[in-house]
């Protein structure tokens, strides 16, 4: 809620009292929001998993060659760097979709692109005209030029930002210091040459991490974007739980990332071509040794290793967290294996402890 | 000329006049078409009672993608009439005020003002200023122009600035600049709009997605400010609440009610597309606007209160017209009604007319027939 305060006499003495109310910023999405991390949601339907969300130009506001091909580069752009199931927007003739330039921008007052979107069904998307006029001084698209001036806005970047927002994507909240900039495209505040980040021709990672989240991976072995920090779930199975002295036991690690509600469609999903590695450890110690990294499994998420045994152990399937990816790591239960100890035939198997 | 003005107002009126052709002369579009040149009005202009119907809307003209200058179209439903007038890059539009069109338009090195009569087929300069004048709009008696001005050289922020069109006299200036704010950036826009009791101007000013709105009543010197990261442009205001949408950069967003005593919100709408603020039965203020498919419009109390809440389906290929600062485009209602345009804008030519939807009982009318 918001509360007043009072602020200032103003200075011609005409007005007495200044009452400013001053808001609690509390952005208008959906969904966590945290001070660094996925980008929020825009607080309405999503589109279609892998849902070709063709468009056109709007007829009567075409825009000029340069900025269509800057539009067409950025469709393509979130198509290549999703690295998620979230919808792409190809160009058709007959496309259900308008992305105009210019004239009938209903869609904002301010900022120099906008859009609607009716999710599952269409969008439209407005670029303002190069020249437009705005209280700071005068839009410049980089693509307008031969050699692009300092100070313009690269539309390819722009037209991302707002594939991003059709998408779902709400603006990423960065830090105070704009340290983590380039982790989104879908920003607030859009930078211009030359400023860093003024033409990202890709998703950064937190607005991947969204559409990961809310659109699923293409995969099990989709690489989970480095914005997300999940928890993930190990566990192992083996083809016996006691043997002879010498004999082999086959072991089938499972991995899957948690089921935590928060973490939308990525929850439960099996985790495949990830390191994964068997270690073991003597029973009544406590030092762990690998004695495999598991090869791929049959089944999505699940890897394999064979160990020939000497001695009752006890192993587990290690996962360690990677740096190259949003997972945390997770070590399996514990699984024991007994070995009998015989001296001589027949070898009786031992009773479990 | 208005009686009583001073040697330099008249010497001002003088360059104006000079000034006005740049609003009325400019190039020739598309062959045939021409831009109209409205003659000079032989009396002072002054906002009618009976001219609803009265629109314009303003179109920016560009060459190979470039803006060149922006194309003001002016009609009047009574008679079906429309024509147009050509302005440079940088212009703007208000009203209409009781048939009376603001016209403001600068050449790089002036700004002009004018007031163009549309149903009276004439114009008239009313002011200049080597500042660049963004917004302007005429007070409830037509009486006073407020403008906001930016500096030429630096673009920055200057104020609003108060001036009297009778009487000689300064501009004075009402509001100094919006301090600096990292979290609403750079100003892009600014807007003005009066509440619906006309006693009070809502001076809104928008960074790339957040926007802050000063309250100005000239008539007690009262000022108060809504300064929220979550607000968007502004939907409306009455005597008590300001209607923002939420800071989205698109639609759907939500619709923000701010209760202007106590600086409470309210959220009318999680998911809307265009809004407006209308009198609804019982002349209670409400909400209209596009629910989230675009596919109908409900109207809402303005503080949140679901009291009479209607919806209607909109009619194929029209939608509702918002305010100026969105649409581009306004038109002089009745109270009661709200305008329904194709792509929610008053229309330039094509199938598509704009149709009325009258508040009361829900009825859809030709936008001709509530005229006077």
């Amino acid at each position: 809620m918001s509360r007043p305060i009072r602020l200032r006499q103003a200075s011609s003495g005409a007005f007495a009292l200044l009452l400013l109310i001053a808001g609690v910023t509390s952005p208008p999405f959906a969904g966590r929001v945290s001070a660094h991390g996925p980008d929020p949601m825009l607080s309405s339907k999503l589109f279609g998993q892998d849902q070709a969300v063709s468009f056109r130009w709007r007829t009567g506001s075409e825009p000029p060659s340069a900025i269509k091909t800057a539009v067409k580069a950025a469709a393509a752009g979130i198509a290549a760097s999703r690295r998620s199931r979230a919808a792409t927007f190809p160009y058709a003739s007959a496309g259900g979709s308008l992305i105009g330039y210019g004239a009938g921008a209903t869609c904002g007052v301010n900022g120099i692109a906008c859009f609607t979107r009716s999710a599952p069904t269409s969008f439209t998307m407005w670029l303002r005209e190069q020249g437009r006029v705005f209280d700071w001084g005068t839009l410049r698209w980089c693509q307008m030029y031969t050699t692009a001036p300092t100070g313009c806005y690269d539309a390819e970047t722009i037209a991302l930002d707002e594939f991003g927002h059709v998408e779902g994507l709400g603006h990423h909240l960065n830090f105070g210091d704009d340290t983590d900039y380039l982790d989104a495209v879908v920003q607030t505040y859009s930078r211009t040459k030359a400023k860093s980040g003024w033409n990202e021709h890709a998703l950064g990672r937190c607005d991947v991490a969204t559409l990961q989240r809310e659109y699923d991976v293409p995969s099990s072995a989709t690489g989970i974007s480095t914005c997300l920090h999940l928890d993930t779930i190990a566990t192992l199975g083996a083809t016996a739980t006691a043997v002879v002295y010498g004999g082999t036991v086959g072991f089938t690690a499972g991995l899957r990332i948690a089921g935590d509600a928060d973490y939308g469609r990525l929850a439960n999903n099996a985790l495949s071509g990830r390191t994964v590695k068997l270690q073991q450890r003597a029973v009544g110690t406590t030092t762990w040794s690998t004695v495999a990294t598991m090869t791929v499994g049959t089944a999505s998420g699940t890897y394999v290793a064979s160990v020939k045994l000497l001695s009752s152990s006890e192993f587990r399937a290690l996962y360690s967290a990677s740096s190259t990816e949003g997972l945390n790591g997770d070590a399996s239960p514990v699984l024991s294996v007994l070995v009998a100890s015989c001296a001589g035939a027949p070898c009786l198997l031992p009773s479990p402890r | 000329m208005p009686a009583g003005m001073s040697r330099k107002t008249r010497s001002l009126a003088v360059g104006l006049v000079a000034l006005s052709g740049a609003l009325v002369t400019a190039t020739v579009a598309g062959g045939a078409e021409r831009p109209w040149e409205p003659p000079p009005c032989t009396r002072q202009v002054a906002p009618s009672t009976t001219s609803a119907g009265t629109w314009w809307r303003l179109d920016p003209r560009l060459r190979a993608g470039w803006l060149v200058g922006q194309r003001l179209t002016l009609g009047s439903g009574r008679d079906g009439r429309r024509t147009f007038v050509d302005l440079p890059a940088e212009a703007f539009a208000a009203g209409p005020f009781g048939g009376v069109v603001l016209v403001g338009s600068d050449d790089g090195d002036h700004s002009v003002l004018s007031l163009i009569d549309v149903p009276g087929g004439c114009a008239t300069p009313i002011g200049a200023s080597d500042d660049v004048i963004r917004r302007a709009t005429l007070d409830t008696d037509g009486g006073t122009v407020l403008e906001f001005r930016v500096d030429r050289a630096t673009r920055t922020d200057l104020g609003l600035f108060r001036r009297p069109l009778a009487a000689d006299g300064s501009p004075e200036r009402l509001l100094g600049p919006l301090d600096p704010d990292a979290r609403f950036g750079p100003t892009w826009t600014t807007e003005l709009q009066w509440s619906t009791d006309g006693r009070t101007l809502a001076m809104q000013s928008c960074g790339a997605v957040s926007c802050r709105t000063r309250i100005v009543d000239p008539a007690a010197g009262m000022v108060s400010q809504t300064v929220d990261p979550a607000h968007g442009d502004i939907v409306g205001l009455t005597e008590e609440r300001l209607v923002v949408h939420g800071a989205c950069g698109g639609t759907p967003c939500p619709l923000i009610s701010v209760d202007l005593r106590d600086g409470s919100r309210t959220t009318l709408a999680e998911a809307a597309g265009q809004a407006v603020i209308a009198t609804g039965p019982s002349d209670r203020s409400v909400v209209v606007y596009e629910q989230v498919d675009g596919a109908r419009l409900r109207s809402i109390d303005v503080d949140g209160v679901p009291v009479g809440e209607v919806d209607r389906l909109i009619p194929n290929g029209l939608g509702l017209v918002p305010g100026a600062g969105r649409a581009g485009s306004a038109a002089e209602l009745d109270p009661g009604v709200v305008v329904l345009g194709p792509g929610g804008r008053m229309p330039l030519e094509g199938p598509l007319t704009p149709v009325l939807w009258r508040l009361s009982d829900g009825a859809l009318l030709p936008f001709e027939e509530v005229l006077p």
